[in-house]
């Protein structure tokens, strides 16, 4: 198998509109979270991770900032190599509720013209597995990597604000109207936020971080939630694919988004995979739940903390109950991680990362 | 992996008038609350895996549902229900593709890699399905719900390309009937037709 590299990282959240930016804030004690109004008896004032760049036009707004990731992982006008595009929403957030009967919903429409912002010449894939969306473009990237049939690849993660999404999630209770607590003793549900983030890949560009494999499971028995026994499987899965032994990982980023419920699932599937668990991490508290842009926005920072030394701090103490901690701060040394992401449509994926 | 026996399919575009009843019928109950895309969706998949002979998949199978449009009704009828309101939540539920894998994999009481891709080119989306093909094959759906409907579904078996007399194709036709033989390749896509000889996949006398 070729080894395929992350050789550039580009992230525009509610930290900052590069890495570098949202290193520093992160260093500064994190973003503070906006405000949203939602109508209707569920709904009132929630906190929500904005990215924090104004423009009034959707569309320029989400090209803009696409560029912006995309520049910043070095990415060249005109990529030949493969684009795929991940997002849970798409561009829903260019339509009003009063104009809803313009939807076209067109899909293939929406990556002509992501692809058309970046000039893009090569095949483009556009991957929807809700939040895992991003994880499953990283895994499904290599595997057309390892093809030989292109040499690099871009993932691009892309989540921005729509009311149906934040109305949605309201709607189903899943959301917290005091702030994002993960495995908290104190969680009372997400918070959503916004990101668009790139992470190009490639085989003929050594750079620190690989990616060693990974592992999508869907269990349709819980379609909004997690389930203990498919996170166990996923871990396993990812584990048997890369060759790697579960006490080989140092450090696994979890989901960790703050959710009574799935958090107390997503620790007990994290035992049962682990005889020792390794540190844990959580960015929910950073960035918000970025949905189908999480596993890249996620990706991209927690390799720049790990490389300068930065680290999220927590809002509440972890909820003893649950058996699991999360590191305070950086491990010494972290040669491979795991990346997690659990969504919904019953999806738990993971990736494997190494070090050079 | 890129040489794959065709062992099962539902090509349906429109499919039959009597669809909705097939369905509960197949169910053993009418689906509720699921939504018309995916009702659809599942329709194509259950008449597929019955046309293969399964009723669950090899646990290392790779299933992966395209379409242009999405739960595009559902998708609408959500933003409607914003205007003064939040959304239903099981509106809401439905503009999300991937509950379909979910339902899927529920039905079929079933663990794996699924994943949703959106307006692919078919081409592009035959092509990295076989990047992540393994032992178990292939499940690929196609589901649009506008324009009277469609579901398209193919199980896609891995078996040996020696002895297949391949011929070139464009993509589209992969949903003829007569084809029983795919060899996947990059940006190119040969089949063949079925009385060939093929190490490791199902007949295809029926």
């Amino acid at each position: 198998m070729t080894a395929v590299h992350i050789a550039g990282r580009g992230l525009a959240c509610a930290l900052g509109l590069d890495v570098a930016t949202s290193l520093a804030k992160l260093r500064d004690g994190g973003a503070t979270a906006e405000s949203r109004l939602l109508p209707g008896g569920l709904g009132g004032d929630f906190p929500y991770y904005a990215i924090p760049y104004d423009l009034p036009d959707w569309n320029e707004r989400a090209r803009d900032l696409v560029l912006r990731v995309a520049d910043e992982a070095g990415a060249r006008p005109g990529g030949r190599g493969a684009l795929f595009i991940a997002t849970s929403s798409f561009d829903i957030g260019a339509v009003e509720p009063a104009a809803a009967r313009t939807y076209a919903g067109d899909y293939r429409a929406f990556a002509d013209t992501v692809a058309g912002w970046l000039a893009w010449s090569g095949p483009v894939y556009s991957i929807s597995t809700a939040c895992t969306s991003s994880l499953n473009a990283l895994i499904a990237a290599q595997a057309v990597l390892n093809s030989g049939t292109v040499d690099e690849a871009l993932v691009l993660g892309i989540e921005l604000e729509n009311c149906l999404t934040l109305g949605g999630f309201a709607a189903l209770q899943l959301l917290s109207r005091t702030g994002s607590k993960p495995f908290g003793v104190h969680r009372d549900g997400l918070v959503l936020g916004e990101a668009v983030a790139a992470l190009r890949l490639s085989t003929s560009t050594s750079a620190p971080w690989k990616i060693l494999g990974g592992a999508n499971v869907v269990d349709g028995r819980q379609s909004t939630g997690a389930s203990a026994a498919a996170i166990e499987r996923m871990y396993g899965q990812a584990l048997a694919t890369t060759g790697l032994a579960a006490g080989e990982i140092d450090l696994v980023k979890v989901q960790a988004a703050g959710s009574p419920g799935n958090d107390l699932i997503e620790a007990d599937g994290l035992r049962a995979a682990f005889d020792r668990l390794p540190p844990l991490v959580s960015l929910k508290g950073a960035l918000g739940h970025t949905m189908g842009a999480s596993g890249a926005a996620e990706v991209a920072l927690l390799t720049a903390c790990l490389e300068h030394g930065a680290w999220p701090r927590y809002a509440d103490a972890v909820d003893e109950t649950l058996g699991v901690n999360l590191a305070t701060e950086a491990p010494n040394s972290v040669r491979r991680l795991m990346a997690t992401v659990l969504g919904f449509g019953g999806s738990h994926t993971t990736v494997v990362l190494e070090h050079a | 992996m890129n040489t794959f026996l065709v062992s099962g399919r539902c090509i349906a575009a429109p499919p039959p008038t009597d669809w909705r009843e097939q369905l509960a019928v197949m169910l053993g109950e009418k689906p509720r609350r699921i939504g018309d895309w995916a009702e659809l969706g599942l329709y194509g998949a259950l008449r597929c895996m019955a046309d293969a002979g399964e009723t669950t998949l090899p646990h290392d199978t790779v299933v992966i549902l395209a379409s242009e449009h999405g739960p595009h009704a559902a998708t609408i009828a959500a933003l409607e229900q914003m205007h003064d309101d939040l959304p239903m939540p099981l509106t809401f539920l439905q503009t999300q593709p991937s509950q379909l894998l979910a339902l899927l994999a529920a039905r079929m009481q079933w663990q794996g890699n699924a994943s949703f891709l959106a307006g692919t080119e078919l081409q592009s989306m035959l092509f990295l399905a076989a990047t992540q093909a393994g032992s178990g094959g292939l499940l690929l759906g196609w589901v649009d719900e506008m324009d009277g409907g469609l579901t398209h579904w193919l199980r896609l078996r891995p078996c040996e390309a020696k002895g297949i007399d391949f011929k070139p194709a464009f993509a589209v036709e992969i949903f003829s009937p007569q084809v029983s033989y795919l060899n996947i390749a990059p940006k190119s896509l040969h089949i063949a037709r079925s009385n060939q000889h093929c190490i490791g996949g199902r007949g295809m006398e029926r």
